[in-house]
């Protein structure tokens, strides 16, 4: 085979596997944003008292923020 | 006298000119299929995020500062990761050091040389006994960290994975056994730590990937890739095929990280902007930009709910993102170059960057 047939030929398996992935892609089942967001703004909604720089916890039970001094007198 | 350009035995010409009907053959349903896909993902497009986000209130300020900087590293600062104890942070540097720190007390508990420079992935075993890193030496390499100070943890190095370009992001799956590794040699590929054989490759970027995530544990076995072909996919980790392709950015995709719930995925470029992708819609549903905002993201993070959306950029700031209304609900300031790292802490107390400048900080 010349070079040209087997750079041809190179093309085509390249070609053959783009349009396999495009198949697979394309056969997905896919939901409404509507819905799906929803999830989303659901999954934040709950958790976000568990979020401790969402909520911004208290220097006493986060372990990266300096504790104020106590001043004995 | 030669008879023109044509090829001079017949047959051959005849099987030049099959090939080539075949291949444009191929072309026009490779053309059908994508704008098939197109017209799908737009039929789901029936409203956007920050919309169904509407009456879900807005974040208040955020007050949050460096509490600790990571003074250690002698260049740029290219990759952390935390460990899973929430206090100890792998961070690893263009001069070649990988350095285990407690960041509660900024002590250094470890401290590797590799024989490369630029090591720009580095990894916490899920055990916390163990490092990986690699960069410019093209592979990925397990370190046991040792108890006993003394040790030289170079001595007992395993070499995991091998690529045939830069290593450019690792990662540990659900546990010490296995690590997941891209490259600039456009591919992913999962590894057996314990006998470095390759169990799985992934193909289909077209050029160097630069990020991995790991789909949160729950969701099952996928994880998310971006690279400098501006796509972003996400791989079926047992089979070693894309399931989905995301190809919307402008330019080069340097940090994907999914949302805590597994639906969802950000992702961060060059092109300035940080976007949120969802997997069930199966298309990109916010843009987080300004226009002021004009260098590019080098790192992201979510905080623990998936409200928050942290990004470290090359203007050496941290934008943080409301990931519902879209708006940016503050700027951080203090790195004196480059944040080319960040990552939230497993409780989500905090997150840390790494950056240019040489050092790494702590901010809650």
């Amino acid at each position: 085979m010349s070079g040209k047939m087997c750079s041809s030929s190179n093309s085509i398996i390249q070609a053959q596997k783009l349009v396999d992935q495009l198949r697979v892609e394309a056969n997905m089942e896919r939901f409404k944003i509507s819905l799906t967001a929803a999830d989303l703004v659901q999954y934040c909604q709950e958790h976000r008292r568990s979020d401790p720089l969402l909520t911004g916890i208290a220097a006493s039970s986060n372990p990266f923020k300096d504790k104020k001094t106590c001043v004995l007198l | 006298m030669l008879a023109s350009a044509s090829p001079l035995i017949p047959e051959m010409a005849t099987q030049e000119v099959q090939l080539n009907e075949t291949l444009a053959h191929l072309k026009t349903e490779s053309e059908t299929l994508k704008s098939k896909l197109e017209e799908e993902r737009a039929k789901l497009h029936d409203v956007e995020l920050h919309q169904v986000a509407e009456k879900v209130e807005g974040l208040g300020q955020f007050v949050m500062k460096t509490r600790r900087t990571l003074k250690g590293h002698g260049n740029k600062v290219l990759c952390m990761d935390w460990c899973k104890d929430k206090r100890r942070i792998v961070s690893s540097s263009q001069d070649g050091k990988v350095i285990v720190w407690d960041a509660f007390t900024t002590n250094k508990e470890h401290a590797v040389t590799m024989p490369c420079t630029w090591v720009m992935a580095c990894a916490y075993a899920p055990s916390g006994c163990a490092v990986a890193c690699g960069g410019l030496d093209n592979k990925c390499s397990v370190y046991p960290l040792s108890l006993d100070k003394n040790e030289n943890l170079a001595a007992k190095k395993k070499s995991v994975a091998m690529h045939t370009n830069y290593l450019s992001a690792c990662s540990f799956t659900n546990s010490d056994m296995q690590i997941l590794t891209s490259s600039g040699d456009g591919t992913c590929a999962l590894w057996d730590v314990e006998s470095g054989q390759l169990l799985q490759s992934f193909h289909g970027h077209a050029a160097d990937v630069l990020c991995l995530d790991l789909a949160p544990s729950e969701t099952g076995n996928t994880f998310v890739s971006g690279g400098c072909d501006k796509k972003a996919n996400v791989w079926d980790m047992r089979s070693g095929q894309c399931i989905q392709s995301f190809e919307t950015h402008e330019s080069d995709i340097n940090s994907v990280r999914y949302y805590p719930s597994g639906d969802a995925f950000a992702s961060g470029s060059d092109d300035a902007t940080c976007r949120l992708y969802d997997l069930r819609a199966d298309r990109e549903v916010a843009i987080y930009s300004k226009e002021s905002i004009i260098f590019g993201v080098s790192s992201v993070d979510f905080s623990l709910s998936g409200r928050l959306l942290f990004g470290g950029y090359n203007d050496y700031t941290i934008n943080v993102w409301d990931v519902l209304k879209g708006t940016r609900v503050s700027i951080l300031f203090g790195h004196e170059n480059r944040v080319s790292t960040l990552r939230v802490s497993p409780d989500g107390t905090a997150f840390c960057t790494g950056s240019w400048d040489h050092t790494l900080r702590i901010w809650a």
